[in-house]
């Protein structure tokens, strides 16, 4: 099956980002294509680039790039949600007139519109709040 | 059928009342994070309802020391389980 | 007949958090705009808090923030108009469905699930 993951809890905060990592790892190794996860709310803290979390903890932004590289898994982030809170890639920051990136690769600023598009093209949408 | 997921405890937010009065009779529910706490004995009559429908999530319980400490109507499913009942319901509704 | 028996709408969003106390209320509002300017048929259910989001005249936040009753009020520009409000929550807020700002209909908990069963995708904010 096609899966999309709608991801709105801020990493370290809310154990949100811990359950869909794991929900997206028992899906793809029972075989389902994990299409994309949309970040939203303050789920948008999870592509933050200058995330330094000590060593003995788990590197959630890191997992998720691994996640998407090993899968083919789009990390999409609400442009909206994130630029309000300071996420901004290489092209939003210029715009904005800001000296840093803070998005982390392969993270992507996207519109609203691709979480309705997975809502309507993935056969299953699973939300994580926090 | 549908799934919904639950995420709070019941012995300090009322989430599970808006899962509950949104249940159709073939849904079913599962706990996970602190929302596993609602599968002690002493807290699992807020979903007795729904007895029969409900699950609580493996690895959560496990972390919080809850594992054996569960009613015995509640089934106990891991995080492959948890895509089971994704993948055999229509959709999944979460409440946090 | 009531809208929310078509078995063939696109989206319910589920509106669960007050205005100005947090952001959730925008954010599920902006997500069900941008699915009907994609030209989906969308349902709001206003449930808990949320349906104080109704409340007629609300004001801007402690630093001018604009809140959700603006956005509400341009609903019906985006053809959202099945617009279901919780009656149980509705009678525990003291609140009856002709004093909110918008046409709304309250259901009753056996029509929530319902609700659900008619939307090929549900969001909960």
């Amino acid at each position: 099956m096609r899966y999309a993951i709608l991801l709105m809890g801020a990493p370290y905060s809310h154990q949100a980002s811990h359950s869909a990592l794991r929900f997206a790892r028992a899906l793809v190794a029972r075989g389902h294509r994990l299409e994309a996860v949309f970040f939203y709310h303050d789920g948008v803290h999870n592509a933050a680039r200058l995330a330094a979390p000590p060593q003995d903890e788990p590197h959630l932004v890191d997992a998720w790039a691994d996640l998407s590289r090993e899968h083919e898994v789009a990390l999409q982030v609400c442009i909206a949600a994130a630029l309000r809170r300071g996420l901004l890639d290489e092209r939003e920051a210029a715009r904005h007139g800001k000296d840093g990136i803070s998005v982390a690769e392969p993270f992507e600023l996207t519109g609203l519109g691709q979480l309705i598009d997975l809502g309507t093209r993935c056969d299953r949408l699973v939300t994580f709040g926090p | 059928m549908l799934l919904h997921v639950v995420n709070r405890s019941p012995a300090n937010s009322r989430v599970y009342e808006q899962a509950l009065s949104a249940m159709g009779p073939d849904d079913v529910l599962l706990l996970i994070e602190d929302g596993v706490q609602g599968a002690l004995p002493q807290l699992v009559r807020y979903y007795a309802k729904i007895e029969g429908r409900l699950f609580a999530l493996r690895e959560d319980l496990e972390a919080r020391g809850l594992l054996g400490r569960c009613a015995e109507s509640v089934q106990v499913v891991d995080v492959d389980g948890f895509v089971t009942l994704t993948e055999e319901a229509e959709r999944t509704v979460s409440w946090y | 007949m009531h809208e929310h028996d078509d078995p063939h709408r696109d989206l319910l969003v589920i509106l669960r958090h007050a205005p100005h106390g947090s952001s959730w209320l925008k954010e599920g509002l902006d997500a069900a705009l941008v699915a009907a300017a994609f030209g989906q048929s969308v349902s709001l259910l206003f449930m808990g808090e949320g349906v104080t989001a109704l409340m007629p005249g609300q004001g801007p936040g402690p630093l001018e923030q604009k809140g959700t009753a603006a956005t509400l009020a341009m609903l019906e520009m985006y053809d959202i108009e099945t617009l279901l409000v919780d009656a149980e929550t509705l009678s525990a807020l003291g609140l009856s469905a002709d004093e909110l700002m918008l046409d709304v209909t309250p259901v009753p908990a056996a029509a929530i699930s319902e609700a659900l069963s008619a939307h090929r995708l549900v969001l909960t904010f």
